[in-house]
């Protein structure tokens, strides 16, 4: 991790000393353990405060629709893809970006290592390859980092960056056999009225404050549909059917889109699991158009495109 | 509840099914009166919003019916629309929408018999789904 | 007819109908009470029909007729007909028409196999023709589309097609020629058949050569395939009944071996003949006929009769299909309109556009209109009710209803009360808008009311005719939907239709035969051309070649043409250019033309592109490595510089297919068939004693050219079928050429040492990606444009304002290279003989506001309407063309940050229908 953390500041000073780039978005250290910040680097000494480690969740592409500068970015393979469909839908020019590509063996899920810390007040931690050493008062727990990661990351199939100018540390080896869907499938065996209640009691909790929609690069909408006035058909409630609606045409908006980065759940304030929606979503995209979000350049997302013999068994 | 009749909206393409509807007319094929047709110029235009709002004003099926593959009138609205339909018609599913209630076809205006068929199949499905019971948005309550 | 182009006077006999179409409503009563039928000649003889009548469903107008053959005069129509369109003393009427041209598109009659005692057609119930069974495959016709065969109602488990009946037959009939069509349409019947089987029927094709030749038809037969139709190469001898209703089919299979199959049904493909009518017809008007009775014409002018004045299109001409004959039908239009170009407009009445009332800032007030339609709506539908319902609901003001709201007095009056009663939106519950809407909106603009404002609900076709055994549950079905109706109109605005001036200058890019003819016929009907090639002449590969299948001289006529062309006025020719950047759109294109080393900015109205192809060349077969082994293109001009070493070719090989028709290249190149007979037979007369093989997969000589490759065989040219799995093979063995080939009659293989060989080579498109960006037109897998319709759009392309003719299309011959490119020209001058042009006002639009600029719409519009904004506060924001943009909704509803709204359908519009189920 230190590695990255020195070839990030590296690459960031080469590049702002050439004037390559006005600035580099990135992670510095956050106030609590387990949660660095994205951080816009724009002097050699602002440079020193970016870090690299396991707590750099944040999907940094969702810093670039709109900017006018040019931009170093460090991206991990999710970061990544959704980087390659800013450029595909418009939101930044390839040309304005360098990108740091940085091979990523997944983000750890603070949640999980909350629940196991039992209440306790963790002071430092230290992430080595395979290993979170955690400490504070009486407390001393080495965790094997496999076993705390954000869920999507455990089932990424995508953890080297698709697009990069540089690398800021080795390719690592992809996943390989890992089960995307079981949880889909699951919810997929269920019966018509189950699959309601499953889902209703998934976003019983959703208070709508949106902060998913905000953490999601993909959502850059000047206005949401939620908000939309012409007319107003969704209301802007807790009505179960509102917050239903809201969750269920995001993530259509997402379809051939999301790239699972987990931004939207980790964002949550109250933990709710709504990847459920998006990766039906994207098994669907996958079996049926043989589409994968944010790997081609040259593409655009699977609903802007079609062929020919599209699967139809459904349509009579 | 044995008296109940299902209230389905049928959104139609101008060029062919609705056509379709029109010649089932002329013809005089008989099916029952269960759906209201909302014409649109191409399934293209159907926005999966449309959809939802029939669900949530209580319609107990959706059937949208538009030109074979190849015969869309604005060339290809119709290919985009069948890629929006198949997740749009699973991720309904997927979250406890009745297969029953979702139907769609591909009706040239000249099908005026598979028009009569397709219809009192949907009626018959959406009649098996029974009343609506989710995504209904509750008015106030008034009526 | 009398006089002569220019200036013809016709005597036209319209039949009495009996039935005043003004005002026939098309309700069909009248045919239900009428108690005598006949068989539908519609329904080819499947079914009946009574004697008022519609020849079909979709027909337009869509008004009845009574039959007088069988009509017994009884009354009860007149009785049943609240219309009063029932006029027993009609008569024919006799009009003289001073007319300047005659456009010929009579077609033509499809054999009748009656008289082919062994195929027993006229015995039995389960032998029909093709187009019995189009009939009984089709959703519309005398079984309703279910798979069934005539004698018991029972679905065909196993069907045979029998090709080339009454075709390619000189024996039974005195039809020498191939119909072109049949091969593919029995391949489409046999896909579909299969597709409305319920129990996996097996169909069988039985043929001589299968003739796919058309644009994406080889991929349909090679599918066909693997679909599981049969194809069996061979001759049927008999049909014979077995069993209860079978037929068992005698055939002699390639081998010669004699072969016998059981099918359920079997359909004899029919081709085409001209018959008693089209001959009559021909003679009255003193035009010539062909040795096969179609129209005589030449290639070099494919839709001129012998008759000056006289134009002819379609299958009169000659067999073909349904895009050859709309490429021939706008061919003769164009050929037609340079013989009137001097009185273009003169018979045209400019109707006076209508002063419209401002509606804006009024609130709705809404007018309802609830129609009887006699008693097709007020025989089932409680029509007092909806009326009463109707004034309850919001915004409106005024209600009534009518015997027949769509019947001229009541349109009157509604214009009237539109206006006394200061209505601004219109609500007609009635038939349906597909028929009636122009109707209504006419009485709309005279009302002074913006047509726009106004929506039907329709009760009728879609409500009462359906529902007629529950008229409550009709009643209230007709009351929601016109509450629907009254909930949109409310939120309906005026719309504007947008007036474009037109530069009325053509752009064609490519100076071959197409570029040319396309170029010239703009040109002679007065606007300018700019024509654009890029080599440093004008004729492309006409230049190489020889001549046609009919013997006339290819260089001659290009030679001629392309003088034409530089010496014309109206044409200015640009030689060693090619097009760098263009920009607009129909009526307004502005492009730059690199000429030389000058860019030079032009505007025009229209593009023709028509950039061609050219000669495939391989390794395969030896090619190059020995000059005996030669291209077409390579034979042809030894033809044209009378090469004298070709008299001492004692033997020589042609090998079909090279190139073509292989898994890389899927598509059959459509003129080398004709042109390796007509090759042969040249080398057959330059030296009689020379043997000449033709090495072939299926001989394709389509339509006429069939005559030739039946000279060929009587000349002694030998044809010798080979397989994709066993091709010839062409080595130079000491310095020698040598071809081996199996023989599929003698059962082995031949080698041949002959003095010649030529490699008919598939045909290529040119480089197509600059104009297809420019342009924004599509272009398939293997380099050719696409066209907007396969079958009803072969000159168009989806860009408005773009055309396209010649090879860049698809392989084609000369003459139909030629009828396409006046094809292209007389679309192109629809546009051109206008000073404007008027776009609909129900497109779309984006507010920049909330775009976001993903680029959804500007990526999947089929019309290449929306853009983003180049410069400017909304700069990268989307913004959408209104002359481009068709109101399909696609980007409407695509565009996931509602940006986008759509004037007529908008998502308000729609919510508020939604809302009021
Ligand atoms: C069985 C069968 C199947 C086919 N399937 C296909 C297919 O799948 N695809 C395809 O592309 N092509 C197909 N074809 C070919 C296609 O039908 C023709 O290419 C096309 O219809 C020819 O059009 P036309 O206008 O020249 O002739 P027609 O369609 O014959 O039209 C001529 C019109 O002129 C009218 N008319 C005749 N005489 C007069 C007169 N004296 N005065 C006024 N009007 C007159 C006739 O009533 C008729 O309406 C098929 C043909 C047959 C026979
Ligand atoms: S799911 Fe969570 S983040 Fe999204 S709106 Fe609901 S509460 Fe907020
Ligand atoms: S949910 Fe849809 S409308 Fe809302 S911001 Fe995301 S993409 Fe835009
Ligand atoms: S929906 Fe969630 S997982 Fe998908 S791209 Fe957006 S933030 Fe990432
Ligand atoms: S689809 Fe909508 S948001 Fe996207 S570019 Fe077009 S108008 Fe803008
Ligand atoms: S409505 Fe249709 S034609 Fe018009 S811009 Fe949108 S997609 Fe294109
Ligand atoms: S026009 Fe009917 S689906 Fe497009």
């Amino acid at each position: 991790m230190q590695a990255y953390t020195e070839r990030i500041r590296e690459a960031a000073k080469r590049l702002l000393s050439d004037g390559k780039v006005d600035v580099v978005i990135g992670f510095r250290k956050g106030t609590i353990p387990f949660m660095n910040e994205p951080y816009l680097a724009k002097t050699a000494e602002q440079v020193d405060q970016l870090v690299w480690d396991g707590n750099c969740g944040v999907n940094l592409a969702n810093y670039l629709p709109k900017r006018t500068d040019r931009v170093a970015v460090v991206a991990k393979g999710c970061d990544s893809r959704n980087i390659v469909e800013h450029i595909v839908e418009n939101q930044i020019k390839r040309e304005q970006l360098h990108i740091l590509g940085a091979p990523c063996k997944g983000m750890i899920d603070k949640r999980r290592i909350k629940a196991e810390l039992k209440g306790k007040e963790p002071t430092s931690v230290e992430e080595t390859e395979g290993e979170i050493e955690i400490k504070g008062r009486d407390l001393k727990l080495t965790l094997n980092r496999s076993d705390f990661l954000q869920e999507n990351c455990a089932i990424c199939i995508h953890r080297n960056p698709v697009l990069y100018d540089d690398l800021v540390g080795d390719l690592v080896e992809e996943q390989k056999d890992v089960d995307r869907y079981a949880d889909v499938r699951q919810v997929e065996a269920m019966s018509t009225e189950e699959k309601w209640r499953h889902f209703d009691d998934l976003i019983a909790g959703c208070i709508r404050c949106y902060a998913c929609r905000n953490a999601c690069p993909a959502c850059y909408c000047p206005t949401c549909f939620v908000d939309e006035s012409r007319p107003q058909w969704v209301g802007k409630t807790i009505d179960p059917t509102d917050t239903r609606t809201f969750h269920f045409l995001r993530a259509y908006h997402l379809a051939g889109r999301c790239t699972d980065c987990g931004a939207c759940e980790r964002s949550c304030p109250v933990d709710i699991k709504m990847r459920q929606f998006t990766k039906k979503l994207e098994k669907d995209v996958k079996e049926l158009f043989d589409y994968e979000a944010g790997i081609n350049p040259e593409m655009r997302p699977a609903l802007d495109f079609y062929r020919p013999d599209d699967p139809q068994a459904f349509i009579k | 509840m044995s008296n109940w009749e299902p209230k389905i909206i049928a959104f139609l393409c101008n060029w062919c099914s609705y056509g379709a509807a029109d010649l089932a007319g002329v013809s005089r094929m008989q099916y029952p009166p269960n759906f209201r047709v909302i014409r649109v110029p191409c399934t293209g235009r159907i926005n999966p919003k449309f959809i939802l709002s029939a669900l949530r004003h209580g319609a107990d099926g959706v059937w949208v019916s538009g030109c074979h593959p190849g015969d869309c009138h604005y060339i290809e609205g119709n290919l985009y629309a069948r890629r929006k339909f198949a997740l749009l018609k699973n991720l309904l599913e997927h979250t406890g929408i009745e297969p029953k209630r979702l139907h769609f076809s591909w009706i040239s205006s000249a099908e005026a018999t598979k028009f009569a068929d397709v219809a009192r199949e949907v009626i018959r499905t959406v009649k098996e789904a029974g009343p609506a019971q989710h995504f209904i948005k509750k008015q106030a309550e008034v009526a | 007819m009398e006089g002569e182009a220019g200036n013809f006077t016709a005597k036209l006999k319209s039949e009495p109908r009996f039935i005043d179409p003004l005002r026939c409503t098309g309700c069909g009563d009248c045919a239900k009470v009428c108690p005598v039928t006949c068989v539908s000649e519609h329904n080819c003889g499947l079914d009946r029909r009574a004697a008022t009548y519609i020849r079909y469903a979709q027909a337009v107008p869509l008004v009845f007729a009574i039959d007088p053959e069988i009509c017994i005069g009884c009354g009860l129509c007149e009785k049943v007909c609240l219309a009063e369109a029932v006029k027993y003393d009609d008569q024919p009427r006799y009009n003289d028409l001073k007319i300047g041209s005659v456009i010929l598109a009579t077609g033509n009659e499809v054999f009748n196999p009656s008289d082919f005692d062994t195929y027993n057609y006229a015995l039995l119930p389960n032998v029909i023709t093709s187009m019995e069974f189009e009939r009984i495959l089709s959703a519309s016709g005398p079984y309703r589309g279910h798979l069934m065969r005539p004698y018991d109602r029972e679905e065909p488990k196993k069907v045979a097609w029998l090709q080339c009946v009454g075709s390619r037959d000189t024996h039974h009939c005195d039809n020498p020629y191939c119909s072109g069509v049949c091969c593919m349409y029995a391949i489409k019947e046999a896909v579909i058949a299969k597709e409305h089987s319920h129990s996996g029927m097996e169909a069988a094709i039985f043929f001589m050569d299968m003739r796919t030749h058309g644009k994406d038809f080889e991929a349909y037969y090679d599918k066909a395939k693997e679909e599981g139709v049969r194809f069996v190469r061979s001759r049927v001898h008999s049909v014979e009944p077995v069993g209860d209703g079978d037929l068992e089919i005698t055939y002699a299979d390639e081998t010669g071996e004699i072969k016998q199959e059981i099918f359920n049904l079997v359909i004899l493909s029919v081709g085409f003949q001209v018959g008693q009518e089209g001959m009559e017809l021909a003679g009255k008007l003193g035009v010539d006929l062909n040795e096969n009775r179609f129209v005589k014409t030449e290639s070099f002018a494919p839709v001129a009769t012998s008759r000056e004045g006289i134009y002819v299109c379609g299958a009169f001409q000659g067999p073909k299909d349904i895009p050859q004959s709309v490429m021939e039908a706008s061919a003769a239009a164009s050929a037609s309109s340079l013989l009137l170009n001097d009185v273009r407009w003169t018979e045209a009445k400019v109707k006076e556009k209508p002063t419209e009332r401002n509606i804006l800032g009024e609130r709705p007030k809404v007018g309802v209109f609830v129609c009887q339609c006699g008693i097709n709506i007020g025989g089932i539908v409680n029509i007092p009710e909806v009326r009463e319902y109707a004034k309850t609901l919001p915004y409106v003001v005024y209600v009534e209803d009518n015997l027949y709201t769509c019947s001229q007095d009541t349109q009157v009056k509604m214009a009237q009360v539109i206006k006394e009663q200061g209505i601004n939106r219109v609500v007609v519950a009635a038939c349906t808008p597909r028929t009636h809407e122009p109707l209504f909106q006419e009485t709309m603009s005279n009302a002074e009311l913006n047509k726009y404002l106004f929506e039907m609900a329709n009760i009728r076709n879609q409500d009462s005719w359906v529902h007629s055994g529950d008229p409550t549950q009709a009643t209230e079905k007709a009351k929601d939907l016109v509450r629907m109706a009254i909930s949109k109109v409310t939120l309906l605005e005026p719309l504007k239709e947008s007036e474009l001036g037109v530069t009325r200058k053509a752009m064609v890019v490519g100076g071959g035969v197409a570029g040319m003819v396309a170029a010239k016929d703009i040109a002679d009907q007065g606007y300018p051309v700019y024509l654009v090639e890029k080599s440093s002449q004008l004729g492309g590969q006409a230049k190489k070649l020889f001549q046609t299948w009919r013997g006339e001289s290819i260089p001659a006529y290009a030679e001629g043409l392309a003088k034409e062309i530089e010496n014309h006025p109206n044409i200015k020719v640009y030689l060693n250019s090619e097009l760098k950047h263009v920009d607009g759109f129909v009526g307004n294109f502005k492009s730059t033309i690199q000429n030389g080393g000058e860019p030079e900015p032009v505007e025009h109205g229209i593009t023709i592109i028509a950039t061609g192809g050219k000669e495939f060349q391989s390794e395969e077969y030896s090619y190059k490595k020995h000059p005996r082994i030669v291209t077409h293109q390579e034979l042809d001009q030894r033809f044209n510089e009378n090469d004298p070493s070709l008299r001492s070719i004692n033997s020589a090989v042609f090998v079909q297919c090279v190139g073509s028709r292989e898994p890389d290249r899927p598509y059959c190149s459509r003129v080398c068939c004709t042109h390796s007979v007509e090759s042969a037979l040249e080398l057959k007369k330059i030296n009689p004693e020379s043997d000449v093989y033709v090495l072939y997969r299926d001989m394709r000589t389509y339509g006429e050219r069939e005559l030739i490759y039946q000279e060929a065989r009587r000349e002694g040219v030998i044809f010798i079928r080979y397989s994709l799995e066993n091709k010839p093979q062409v080595e130079v063995v000491d310095g020698k050429v040598q071809v081996t080939v199996f023989d599929p009659i003698l059962q082995r293989s031949i080698r041949m040492q002959p003095d010649l060989v030529t490699l008919a080579t598939a045909i290529l498109p040119n480089e197509t990606d600059a104009l297809s960006q420019f342009f924004k037109v599509p272009v398939n897998a293997e380099g050719f444009f696409i066209e907007a319709h396969a079958k009803l759009r072969p000159v168009d392309f989806s860009t408005d304002g773009v055309f396209l003719c010649g090879l860049a299309h698809y392989p084609k011959a000369i003459d139909e290279s030629i009828a396409q490119a006046r094809a292209a020209a007389a679309r192109a001058a629809t546009l051109l003989a206008r000073d404007s042009i008027f776009f609909s006002g129900m497109v779309a639009f984006t507010r920049p506001i909330d775009c976001s600029s993903c680029g959804v719409c500007v990526s999947i519009c089929p019309f290449n309407a929306p853009r983003f904004i180049e410069t400017g506060r909304d700069a990268g924001k989307a913004e959408i063309n209104p002359a481009l943009c068709k109101g399909c909704g696609l980007c409407v509803a695509s565009c996931r940050s509602g940006a986008i709204g759509l004037r007529g359908f908008d998502d308000s519009q729609i919510f508020a229908m939604i809302d009021s189920v």
